[in-house]
């Protein structure tokens, strides 16, 4: 069983990320993976907005 | 002098907030100057583990940004609270809930199918859906659990001090910085970076008598530049929301959607703006009445637009 | 829903309708004692955070009661009520909340039996609703943190 590196959260960027890596015995990279550990919804809280109020709210998707 | 120690964090955040603080612009270096930042995962490379470590008191401000959607946002606002003398909502979204508490009229079991299920261009066939603990062949991953609610960050920490705005403006943030540098701050609790009266003291606009006949949606009218957008039947929450932002919505002939918050002493935004628009409307009778407020579209989602974490009903999911 | 007892508080203004309500008592009229009353000079003072506010800490039903149209004691005070009540039984709904949790009547000062007859069927339409938990979607499942 090798050993787990994480990286949480990466920075420098827009967002939450988060990268766990896992090392084989012999200190090689084994697997990485990749999670987005956010979620806000806009697909779902943006219906039963007026149409007209959309460009102010999808705006706050990115303040970047 | 001792540099002040300095973090600045996002939970449920769009970024804006952390640019609206680089929009000091030059004043940046006056800044890193005066400050040792922490942790500031937009601009540096500090790791959560790093802040784990820091004894109690350790960071003298924490501007967190952003609201409290799940349980990471929630464990890193309460590290945070732990590691920091002075905690501080920086924006609409740590203030009040903002533009992700919009969310709270809808339930978290909806939110779920619809971003990874049914939007136009998910691929999803086995219907997966994130979960807080996933076991792959080399271990277990995790991931932070989804409120069905969306806090402000009041409602998990105590907080020092409140900037709103959705961002708050680059003068109103340089002002609060030198306010916490030389120590000028307020009594813990107040709001800091706005005014005490409301955006129409700021507003340039001519302002008469208020009786509105019929409300437009924005696009249904071009405003005339010079005469206040209420007057004119628009929804502008102006004289419900703190002054302070220099009326930027406003310049741009749109009305205000109430990003500053509540002025001092109000329980809660929309419900006042329930009243203003009530004592405005020019109408005699139920039907009078009925006919002007049908001009409003969605009034909960434009009266709460930024404030749906400490509405005091709340919407759909608490 | 056995032996629920519907808390509802009364906004009820000074010159017609907590007279009418006074009224109801001397007459020997009997409404319920659900409704907790509070006295306020027009039922134009009745901001919707008093609404809101009774929902949120533990009202079942909130009424409110004012002067006729045309009878205010201050001209048009109720007029006020008159408009912002709509406005605000939309957020209400909007907020899943349901709207018959909140009703707004004209009572005067002679109106005694009216007053109790309201309050009679205030209370049962509130019984029949159950207590009010904030958000009233909560029980379908949603997760809260």
């Amino acid at each position: 069983m090798g050993k787990r590196i994480t990286i949480d959260p990466i920075t420098r960027l827009e967002g939450h990320g988060k990268i766990e890596i896992f090392l084989d015995d012999t200190g090689a990279v084994d697997n990485v993976y990749f999670q987005i550990p956010e979620l806000r919804g806009f697909e779902k809280f943006c219906e039963g907005r007026p149409v007209e109020e959309l460009p102010r709210i999808v705006s706050r998707i990115c303040g970047v | 002098m001792a540099k002040l120690k300095l973090a600045i964090y996002w939970a449920a955040a769009c970024g804006g907030c952390d640019v609206a603080v680089l929009d000091v612009h030059e004043k940046i270096l006056d800044i890193a100057d005066a400050a040792d930042i922490l942790l500031w995962p937009v601009a540096t490379d500090h790791k959560y583990a790093d802040v784990e470590k820091m004894a109690p008191g350790s960071i003298d401000v924490c501007l967190f940004n952003g609201a409290v959607r799940n349980s990471e946002n929630e464990h890193i606002a309460k590290m945070l609270r732990e590691k920091s003398k002075v905690m501080v909502a920086f924006g609409s979204c740590a203030v009040s809930g903002g533009i992700p508490a919009l969310a709270n009229f809808k339930r978290r079991e909806d939110i779920l199918q619809r971003v990874y299920m049914d939007t136009p261009s998910t691929v999803n066939p086995e219907q997966v859906l994130p979960v807080t603990d996933c076991p792959v062949p080399e271990g277990v991953l995790h991931l932070p659990e989804f409120f069905g609610f969306v806090h402000s960050l009041n409602q998990v920490v105590e907080v020092d001090y409140y900037v709103p705005g959705c961002p708050p403006t680059a003068e109103r943030i340089w002002e609060v910085v030198q306010a916490i540098a030389t120590g000028n701050l307020p009594a813990a609790g107040a709001t800091v970076g706005a005014l005490d009266k409301s955006l129409c003291d700021e507003c340039p606009r001519e302002k008469s008598n208020k009786k509105i006949k019929r409300f437009y949606r924005s696009h249904e009218i071009i405003p005339d530049p010079q005469q206040c957008l209420l007057e004119q039947g628009l929804l502008c929450m102006g004289p419900v929301t703190r002054g302070g932002c220099g009326g930027q919505c406003i310049s741009a002939n749109m009305p205000c959607r109430g990003c500053y918050g509540p002025l001092p002493g109000v329980l809660d935004q929309g419900a006042k703006y329930i009243s203003s628009i009530g004592a405005i409307i020019d109408a005699r009778t139920p039907e009078e009445v009925k006919k002007i407020l049908a001009g409003i579209a969605d009034p909960a989602g434009t009266f709460y637009r930024f404030g749906m974490s400490t509405a005091l009903l709340k919407g759909a999911n608490r | 829903m056995n032996n629920f007892e519907p808390k509802i508080i009364g906004f009820l203004c000074n010159w017609c309708s907590y007279a009418g309500a006074d009224l109801a008592g001397v007459s020997r009229l009997q409404y319920p004692a659900n409704l907790r009353v509070v006295r306020v000079m027009c039922s134009g003072r009745v901001d919707p955070t008093f609404v809101f506010k009774a929902l949120d800490v533990g009202a079942d039903g909130v009424l409110i009661a004012g002067c006729h149209p045309g009878d205010c004691h201050y001209s048009d005070g109720n007029y006020n009520t008159m408009r912002r009540y709509p406005l605000m039984l939309q957020v209400l709904e909007q907020m899943g909340v349901d709207k018959r949790r909140v009703r707004l009547e004209w009572v005067s000062a002679a109106e005694g039996p009216q007053f109790a007859k309201i309050v009679n069927e205030f209370t049962e339409q509130i019984r029949r609703l159950g207590p009010f938990k904030k958000g009233e979607l909560a029980e379908r499942g949603a997760k809260v943190g």
